[in-house]
């Protein structure tokens, strides 16, 4: 069995950080990445031969890697993270062999990132449709933008980085609709000049916006999608209320992110006689990049500090970046109120991994008791699918307390529970695992 | 140069090296990547391994197409496709 002193999950700017940190005190780290290159989603690497896409991440990157890679912390490339077993073992799928791991630490840092949030819409779920984030990282690696007719829709930020970066890379969205009014934000804007890396980061996609003429749809919304022989159909009300139509070939939807921490083992920061497992950076909390590398700092000094018995000083900087999320969540505040997710069709999709709607769960809530999360999941088999709820169970625990407004709210946890694994694996990889201890 | 493909669907797909098997896929105008076993449409949709959507088998085994990168000769298949 692999050991170390701690193993690190997740090449990202969180688990680069902590694993530089950690390396740099003395202590043995390794780090697990399903890819076969670092960066995470934010600073995902172009191929050979492409460049960065412009903007601030490519420089931060550099400072970034260039510490970690001094540093020599051995990485375990395409390997994926399934669990933590009540033994402690930490369980990895090496995707080269097809096998899983097992590998032994004092501590295990988990830095899963963030995952997009999507509301559902009818349609969402057809091809041609992704995240936002989702053609975004697939610019950065290729130096490609999205081909055809492109509409981005939702709600945040993101939009219009993805939209700036496909203009730049010769294919501008055909509109962004946006949920919120940013510009009439005016104390929140101000709020966030206290930040001006933020600013002019912004400012740069805006004008970069404005000059490819992409029409920035403000307080609209992409009410529905359908397939047409000359591709998809998206269904916008605009601000006044106004219906209008996209023909385009490809939608990226994105409404703001939420941590990957769906099934990871509960954090034990200070328990002795088990690994320390720390949550560290959006999986933890999504903030942001920023953010990711703070709390990687913390959480690697918190691990030091366990396992040295020396305290390590940590000055938190996470406030900071809490802070700017919070003014930016305030600028992109939706401009209407939400609708209600019980007024979607009953056909629309909640969970695609097991085609359940809207009107299964309408169903399963409409009887006389009332189920739990887990009653749903079991019954209805909402999260019960291949991503294990990533992309449906914070809506269905929404629907399900708009459906049941007496009783008191589920959370997607209800419905996700914590076990491994976190991923699908197959039954003949776990049958390759060497046995246990010794 | 054209030593980088994947084999899918009767087709060989070229791939930049380093290259995810969704890049290749999408550049070669593939927007869904055949049907999985509810006869859905499989696609590549989150890009950070998450969503299950973009699963096919490749090389027998049934993998996420965007956080694997395209090997050459690789055979790529949709989940749908069934052997004797």
């Amino acid at each position: 069995m692999t050991k170390a002193d701690i193993i690190i999950i997740g090449g990202g700017p969180t688990g680069i950080t902590a694993a530089t940190e950690l390396t740099e005190a003395g202590l043995g780290v390794i780090m697990v990445e399903q890819r076969h290159s670092l960066g995470g989603a934010i600073y995902r690497q172009p191929v050979a031969g492409v460049a960065n896409l412009p903007g601030p991440a490519a420089k931060r990157w550099k400072v970034l890697s260039d510490r970690f890679y001094k540093a020599k912390v051995p990485v375990l490339f395409g390997h994926v993270f399934l669990g933590i077993d009540g033994d402690g073992r930490v369980l990895i799928e090496d995707r080269a062999v097809s096998k899983v791991i097992q590998m032994r630490a004092k501590a295990v840092l988990i830095a899963t990132g963030a995952v997009e949030k999507i509301i559902p819409r009818p349609g969402w779920n057809l091809p041609g449709v992704s995240t936002a984030g989702g053609l975004q990282v697939m610019m950065k690696e290729t130096g490609r933008a999205p081909k055809g007719r492109i509409l981005l829709a939702g709600n945040g930020p993101l939009l219009v980085a993805v939209a700036a970066q496909m203009a730049k890379l010769g294919n501008s969205p055909v509109a962004v609709i946006e949920a919120g009014n940013p510009l009439t934000q005016m104390s929140a804007s101000i709020g966030l000049m206290r930040s001006p890396q933020l600013v002019f980061e912004a400012l740069s996609y805006l004008r970069q916006m404005v000059a490819s003429g992409i029409p920035w749809l403000r307080a609209s919304a992409l009410t529905g999608i359908a397939q047409t022989e000359n591709g998809l159909l998206a269904t916008v009300r605009d601000k006044a209320e106004k219906q209008m139509e996209f023909r385009v070939d490809r939608i990226g939807l994105h409404d703001g992110i939420r941590s990957n921490n769906f099934g990871l083992p509960q954090s034990y920061e200070s328990v002795t006689g088990k690994p320390l497992i720390l949550h560290a950076g959006d999986c933890r909390e999504a903030l942001g990049a920023g953010a990711a590398e703070a709390d990687g700092q913390r959480a690697a000094r918190n691990i030091i500090t366990a396992l040295s018995a020396t305290q390590a000083s940590s000055a938190d900087t996470i406030e900071k970046h809490r802070r700017e999320h919070v003014l930016l969540a305030r600028i992109f505040s939706p401009a209407k109120k939400s609708t209600p997710l019980s007024n979607l069709p009953d056909g629309t999709i909640l969970c695609r991994c097991e085609q359940a709607t809207v009107g299964d769960l309408k169903k399963l809530c409409n009887r006389s008791d009332t189920l739990s999360g887990r009653e749903v999941k079991h019954n209805g088999r909402f999260a019960m699918g291949a991503c294990q709820g990533r992309f449906c169970a914070d809506n269905t625990a929404a629907l399900m307390a708009e459906l049941k407004p007496l009783e008191p709210p589920p959370k997607a946890q209800d419905l996700t529970g914590s076990r491994w694994p976190i991923r699908p694996v197959s039954i003949a990889a776990l049958m390759l695992a060497e046995d246990g201890d010794e | 140069m054209s030593r980088n493909y994947i084999h899918y669907a009767g087709q060989e797909i070229t791939f930049n090296p380093g290259e995810s098997v969704a890049a290749a896929l999408e550049n070669a105008g593939h927007i869904s990547f055949g049907k999985d076993p509810l006869h859905q449409p499989t696609r590549y949709f989150c890009g950070i391994g998450a969503c299950q959507s973009c699963l096919v088998r490749i090389d027998g085994i049934v993998r996420e197409t965007c956080i694997t990168p395209a090997a050459p000769g690789m055979r790529v298949e949709s989940l749908e496709v069934l052997h004797d």
